[in-house]
């Protein structure tokens, strides 16, 4: 095993083309994912946070190579996968695998759970027959569920049930990277905590290094170890979880903080950064800094400048035009 | 002084596989102006509660069984005729859902959708209604509204079309405001929003909510009174501060550990906590349920809650709990 991380992206771009008018020619782009860098460690999760439209189920899906980047690089255990071939990105499919919303449109109906669980066992040659079904009985069993479920479609079982298969389907090639979008959304809170508490135990026992994708900033301060912020394609935000949640320093995160409801009567919120208006269509992304035109801070030149994103303290990483390094949070935002 | 009574309301579907207990005796009171919030998980029945109150249960096969009373300003509402209760909704009770662009109509403008409602209650002129659309517009702060009078659902966001659902919902002042998991589809900024303006609105107007979400942090926000629904069934009622700080159900007390909290750093030198799990899942409703419906996931049951239904017990304080072991979870809450 090398010192590299699991997983490390720079400056990833994505750019979705706009075809329009009667000849359909390409008259714009929207840009999903505008230079996204980050690096997981083994046994990490990067928390990658943002609204609808913000571009992290795109960093996804680039990520796992189910859509070819525009540019940038992606390495996996730092070997350099952005421009093989699918058959080439073959060979490295088994160190990186996914976990969907939604494990039941993600599961073909008609097959019963052995066989979609142990699919990729014989997809990579790995196992077959009685070995085959041998490992798919651990993996159930590993994931908290019955081995003769094996036996049964995936219709049969609850929303929890599915997302346990669908951990277990992953898995089943012992990968080094898991790329898990909205994991739990789609399930009720008594559910999620055993979906969560599964995921963090895997994650201890073997190493494996979670993108762990959600706009739930709970859920998010719950597994996550770094949290990466999202707008508009582009990363406001990185750093540790405590500090992402004691001193935001970007007003993005701030609002977004400010802005969950908190299951505490007794925490009636002092204040509340209302960010006004909806997020802009990623097809027409203002200048500048994308956040500009809801922020309650900007300034004149954040309409025309693209913040960089600078480490203003080890491992802190924000873009935004008003944080000097080395300034304090509490000497710019009056609410903190 | 309630203004809306529902007492014992039970609401069965019937189905070629059986009887599905949905609704399976539920009570509760809403007093005028106040905001009372309706929680609990997939299947426990607390949107069929919402839908039995304004009628809208599907009439092929959902059926109020017959005892239930829903009593507004002194009506029975089961008793009504369809006409009669036509001229309930949308004037003294009003809902809105979750996902706005399901429940406007796409092909007709946001103003005639608006003033539509308007004229059907009040008779007043359509030029009139077309005013008091804008008004509307204006009032849940939705900008440029003479332009936006005009404009389809499909051209609003997500954000403003909710805010259009409650423009049409308090168009004629209702009494009451039924809000079914109202932001559950918006993004969190969004909804902060939407939350905002319904309690804003709420003081301005005087009108009642009733909170349908299985969100504990919009309900510890937004409500003063919580019903708790688990299986059909109403587990507990408190005030919102009461609820939050002593919970007296097992399914309440594990539902709170369960989550994962924004608010609090729960780590102990780097190692993430468990998270309380809830074993197994939900019961079947198809099945009649023998005793307690939480018994089989609860680490507090006895012999006797799987066979006998523990009652509803006042406990002070305003606070309602159906279950035999009252005294055991509050040691363990404490």
């Amino acid at each position: 095993m090398s010192d590299a991380p699991s997983l490390e992206v720079r400056d990833l771009v994505k750019h979705f083309p706009i075809h329009s008018g009667l000849l359909q020619r390409r008259t714009g782009a929207v840009k999903a994912v505008d230079g996204v860098s980050f690096a997981i460690r083994r046994g990490e999760t990067l928390g990658l946070v943002g609204e609808s439209g913000c571009g992290k189920s795109t960093v996804g899906k680039t990520v796992l190579k189910l859509i070819e980047p525009t540019a940038g690089r992606i390495l996996l255990d730092g070997e350099d996968v952005t421009t093989l071939s699918p058959g080439r990105m073959w060979h490295h499919r088994r160190r990186i695998q996914t976990v969907f919303q939604d494990p039941y449109s993600s599961m073909n109906p008609r097959l019963k759970v052995g066989t979609i669980v142990g699919e990729p066992l014989e997809n990579f040659g790995i196992a077959s027959g009685k070995e085959k079904d041998e490992l798919v009985a651990k993996l159930l069993q590993r994931v908290g569920m019955r081995p003769d479920a094996m036996n049964r479609f995936t219709h049969e079982f609850s929303g929890g049930q599915r997302q346990r298969l669908g951990i277990a389907k992953a898995l089943a090639v012992n990968p080094d990277v898991i790329v898990a979008d909205e994991p739990v959304s789609a399930l009720d809170v008594s559910v999620q905590a055993q979906v969560l508490n599964l995921m963090i135990d895997l994650q201890d026992e073997y190493k494996l290094a979670y993108l762990f994708i959600s706009h739930d900033l709970a859920v998010m301060r719950h597994i996550s170890h770094r949290i990466a912020v999202m707008y508009l394609g582009r990363i406001v935000e990185l750093t540790d979880k405590r500090t992402l949640f004691s001193l935001p320093m970007h007003p993005y995160t701030e609002a977004l903080l400010s802005a969950a409801p908190v299951p505490d009567p007794s925490k009636k919120k002092a204040r509340r950064v209302i960010v006004q208006g909806d997020v802009p269509s990623p097809a027409k992304p203002p200048p500048g800094c994308h956040f500009h035109t809801r922020c309650p801070y900007a300034l004149p030149k954040c309409k025309v400048e693209v913040p960089p994103l600078i480490e203003v303290a080890p491992g802190h990483h924000v873009a935004c035009l008003r944080r000097p390094v080395g300034a304090s949070p509490e000497s710019l935002t009056t609410t903190a | 002084m309630s203004i809306l009574s529902v007492r014992d309301l039970a609401t069965h579907f019937h189905t070629r596989d059986g009887v599905t207990r949905a609704v399976d005796g539920v009570s509760f009171d809403l007093a005028a102006g106040e905001t009372l919030g309706i929680v609990g998980e997939s299947g426990c029945g607390k949107s069929v509660t919402a839908l039995s109150i304004m009628r809208l249960i599907p009439p092929e096969t959902a059926r109020i069984t017959p005892g239930s009373v829903v009593e507004f300003e002194g009506r029975e509402l089961t008793r009504l005729s369809e006409e009669q209760m036509r001229e309930i909704r949308g004037k003294s009770i009003s809902m809105i859902f979750q996902e706005p662009m399901t429940s406007l109509n796409p092909v007709l403008t946001v103003g005639t959708q608006i003033a539509e409602n308007v004229w059907r209650h009040t008779g007043i002129d359509k030029r009139q209604a077309r005013e008091r659309a804008k008004e509307m517009l204006d009032l849940v702060g939705i900008a440029d509204s003479q332009r936006r009078l005009d404009e389809y659902p499909h051209q609003l966001s997500g954000g403003m079309r909710q805010r259009v659902m409650i423009a049409i919902a308090l168009s004629c002042d209702p009494r009451v405001l039924i809000a079914d998991e109202p932001t559950t589809a918006l993004d969190v900024t969004i909804q902060a929003q939407i939350l905002d303006l319904m309690l804003e609105l709420k003081e301005k107007l005087g009108t009642a909510i009733i909170m349908i979400t299985h969100d504990l942090g919009v309900v510890a926000e937004t409500t003063q009174r919580v019903v708790v629904m688990y299986a059909g069934r109403k587990v507990e009622e408190a005030p919102v501060g009461e609820l939050f700080a002593r919970p007296l159900h097992p399914y309440t007390h594990g539902l709170m550990r369960a989550i994962p909290r924004l608010d609090i750093d729960a780590e102990t030198a780097g190692r993430r906590p468990r998270l309380k799990e809830i074993p197994g899942m939900v019961p079947r409703l198809d099945k009649p349920i023998m005793g307690c419906a939480f018994a089989p996931r609860c680490d507090f049951a006895t012999e006797r809650c799987r066979v006998e239904a523990p009652p509803l017990e006042d406990h002070g304080k305003g606070h309602l709990a159906a279950c035999w072991e009252v005294a055991r979870v509050q040691t363990v809450a404490a």
